[in-house]
């Protein structure tokens, strides 16, 4: 409530934030996962002294640095972007909680970027044990961004200690840290393997094409021997209520309802699984006849597979932004007692003392809704209140606006709804409207009544 | 421990398995730029094991009876765990099934694999599409839902429509003067016992045909002197590389599961007035909508009735296509294709009108 807000019609906030980072997800993970992968694979190259593996890494880290130093730097910047823009609340947070760890992490990142610049363009300019250690010096550089981003996104799920202390760190290392650090490196090795396939389907010489075909489905193996564990290591550290949440999704698959985040973890499930058979059956077993479509099909599936397991890793901190301290929509979870007592209106900056019940119901789907809902498009209110007239929206607003799950079943899922009785009359006023036009409010309705019956008995 | 060696030794003194891996890796895939559609095949006999084993879970908990089917269902899809997902699977299953036994069969039809010697894959194939999509009119009716019993009382009628034995087909359809409980047990055990016991038959024959017949090359292909020819190893080349493809429709599958899972209607009330725009599953809704623009008579016969015998006269000249275009006239191959391109316009056509009116 202390910034001005951008509104995304039809498609919503989230979905920009969720489009930009699911792209740099792909690029960074590579990136990260690639260093590993030039580091042993240059190592492998020095001690069998093949000159095909070395030209194979000349060409992959052409395409390594385009993808990773421009489209990972665009879509990095990107989600800054879109963060302070959508949600200005909790991106404020992070960067007050964790300003030694951005600047750690920037530097980290320069670091990355020059050395695979320089990686890259010294290639049979410098002897091939200096290039081998600059592999290793990438690797080493790309693997802290890692290690600093981890506990920020993690302390998202798990601020731990830092709730009580509020000491950064804290909330950096956090119950998740080390099962998610572990996780992704495994993803990262994962992707990496599966950009080399792309590269090394391309390959012209067979047998050679066969070798790293080989080679590279063989960066699986980590994923496909850890994951399992270190992926039930991540959820017995998770909130309890957020797994409730998977559980309440998981009986109610059938009916839809809650079952969103249930959905997402099965078919992360299910293409995982379904990524480690393909890639045992393609490029291990049957390397030959493992083409370059194969291979980019294979890489949608992992970076679908990417891509869903991230958004149901932000799905699993409903209905907070940082867990147990502030909502998804910018609401500091302490200040709602008081919030409900003064009202909305008084505490929100950026709305004008004196504006109409409209637009002060207006303001409230901004502030409160929006960063979730759509009038229209996603998650749209409009399929949502379906046939609700503007009482019986009030009396919903009621119940969202409590705080414990018995009187509210959709705490674990929304934020707690704000404001003084009239704050929500006002809301309520302005969602009837917007989805009845033609009837505008029961209000305005009772209004023109009044009009009329006073009209009626003056003549 | 014994090694995985003995233990093939043993299954191949009992089982001549190298006999059957020896044919295997003779038989070789032709490698040209419609290689693609070889995998159709192998896709739709995947999809068919899916419904085999979900069918088979599913019967665990539905009943065929008119008091219980649809609580049964709802039963599956609520409270039985992970039942919705069975069910999605299967009901998916089945729809992806036959569009992809629609492009295996217009691709094989394009391609000219109909032509001697493998007449008898191709009928046999045509059946089996016959046997699909009994498949799906039987099971359709079997959540007895509100859509699903008024389409399956519309396509009753329709089939009532076919000269000579429509009125007698319906009848031992519909077990009665109008859908009830004998057609819910009739479409029940036709839809679980007589079509899969055709099908076993029907499959084996087909898949018997390709192994003793090989895989065919379209014209062109054939044309190449045998220098230029590509191909690779049926096993295990081919077979690897139709597992991937198994995996990513199977992936396919369950990301569509996940994200739509199959949904329930209303219980069935025969004595309610049917919903307005009820329509049949999406591969029968270009007949459904083709039958709409027929006239109420057409001299002495009903509208309906010709609608049904220009669809004979289809199936049939699809059956007799290797008798008649044998790779000897190259005009009558023309006109061969002409008809197919015909029939599949004239499928997509309709059904997208089908869906839009």
């Amino acid at each position: 409530m202390n910034y001005p807000l951008w509104d995304v019609p039809f498609l919503g906030g989230t979905w920009i934030i969720g489009l930009i980072a699911s792209v740099h997800v792909f690029v960074s993970h590579f990136a990260v996962g690639g260093g590993a992968f030039f580091a042993v694979t240059e190592q492998w190259a020095y001690k069998t002294g093949d000159q095909r593996i070395y030209d194979y890494l000349k060409k992959h880290s052409l395409f390594f640095l385009l993808l990773t130093t421009v489209f990972g730097a665009v879509t990095g910047v990107g989600i800054w972007w879109a963060i302070s823009l959508v949600n200005p609340s909790g991106t404020a947070t992070l960067i007050q909680t964790f300003t030694l760890g951005w600047a750690e992490e920037y530097l980290f990142f320069v670091a990355e970027i020059a050395t695979i610049i320089v990686y890259y363009y010294t290639w049979d300019r410098i002897s091939k044990e200096q290039h081998l250690n600059l592999a290793r010096w990438y690797a080493f550089l790309s693997i802290m961004t890692l290690v600093i981003i981890n506990g920020i996104l993690t302390f998202m799920l798990t601020p731990g200690h830092w709730l009580q202390s509020r000491y950064w760190l804290e909330g950096f290392f956090n119950e998740t840290y080390w099962p998610s650090l572990f996780l992704r490196l495994l993803m990262m090795a994962a992707l990496a393997g599966m950009y080399a396939l792309v590269t090394a389907s391309l390959i012209k010489e067979v047998d050679f094409r066969a070798k790293m075909l080989r080679y590279a489905s063989k960066w699986f193996l980590p994923i496909f021997i850890l994951g399992p564990v270190v992926g039930y290591w991540y959820f017995i550290n998770v909130p309890h209520d957020a797994l409730q949440n998977i559980m309440t999704g998981i009986q109610a698959s059938g009916i839809g309802n809650f079952s969103v985040l249930a959905r997402a973890i099965y078919m992360s499930l299910i293409l995982s699984g379904t990524i480690l058979l393909y890639a045992f059956v393609g490029p291990y077993l049957n390397a030959k006849g493992f083409s370059f479509h194969a291979a980019v099909m294979f890489l949608i599936c992992g970076l679908l597979v990417t891509s869903i397991s991230e958004w149901s890793r932000e799905m699993l901190r409903k209905p907070y932004v940082i867990y147990g301290y502030m909502y998804s929509n910018g609401l500091i979870k302490e200040q709602v007692a008081t919030l409900n007592q003064k009202g909305f209106a008084l505490n929100a900056k950026w709305v004008p003392k004196h504006i109409s019940e409209q637009q002060l119901g207006q303001k409230m789907f901004q502030y409160q809704c929006a960063s979730c809902h759509t009038q229209h498009g996603y998650r749209s209110m409009h399929k949502l209140l379906g046939e609700r007239d503007e009482e019986a929206i009030t009396a919903f607003l009621q119940i969202l606006r409590k705080t414990s799950p018995q009187e509210n079943p959709y705490t674990g899922i929304m934020p707690p709804v704000i404001g003084t009785d009239e704050e929500l009359k006002a809301l309520s006023r302005y969602l009837y409207s917007e989805h009845h036009p033609e009837t505008g409010s029961l209000a305005s309705k009772r209004a023109i009544l009044n009009t009329e019956t006073t009209t009626q008995k003056t003549h | 421990m014994v090694s995985v060696t003995k233990v093939f030794d043993w299954l191949d003194q009992r089982l001549s398995i190298r006999t059957w891996q020896q044919l295997a890796e003779k038989k070789t895939v032709p490698i040209h730029r419609h290689s693609v559609w070889y995998y159709l095949g192998g896709i739709a006999l995947v999809l068919l094991l899916v419904q085999v084993a979900t069918g088979g879970l599913l019967m665990v908990y539905y009943i065929p009876e008119l008091a219980s089917a649809h609580a049964s269902i709802l039963k599956i899809n609520t409270q039985i765990n992970f039942g919705w997902f069975i069910r999605s699977l299967h009901s998916w299953g089945a729809n992806i099934m036959i569009l992809a036994l629609f492009v295996h069969l217009f691709s094989t039809y394009f391609m000219k694999a109909y032509r001697p010697p493998r007449e008898l894959t191709w009928l046999t194939g045509l059946a089996l599409m016959v046997l699909a999509f009994g498949f799906g009119f039987t099971g359709y009716l079997l959540p007895w839902d509100e859509v699903s019993f008024f389409a399956t009382k519309i396509g009753i009628d329709i089939t009532s429509k076919t000269p000579f034995i429509g009125e007698f087909m319906a009848s031992m359809l519909r077990g009665g003067p109008e859908v009830g409980q004998a057609t819910l047990s009739r479409f029940f055990v036709i839809h679980i016992f007589l079509l899969p016991l055709g099908l076993l038959a029907l499959l084996g024959v087909h898949l018997l045909m390709i192994q003793l017949h090989g895989i065919s090359e379209p014209d062109a292909v054939k044309a190449l002197p045998e220098a230029q020819k590509e191909s690779e190893k049926f096993f295990p080349t081919f077979v690897l590389k139709d597992l991937m493809v198994w995996l990513l429709v199977l992936n396919a599958l369950s990301v569509l599961v996940g994200i739509f899972p199959w949904g329930l209607g209303p219980e069935a009330d025969p004595y309610a007035p049917a919903p307005e725009g009820i329509k049949p599953e999406w591969y029968f809704l270009a007949m459904f909508q083709f039958l709409k623009l027929m006239p109420p008579t057409i001299g002495p016969l009903e509208g309906e009735q010709v609608g049904m015998m220009i669809f004979g006269i289809i199936g049939l000249l699809f059956a007799a296509m290797p008798f008649i275009d044998r790779g000897h006239n190259p005009k009558l191959s023309g006109w061969a294709r002409l008809f197919g391109q015909i029939v599949l316009v004239g499928f997509v056509f309709f059904t997208i009108w089908g869906f839009a009116s």
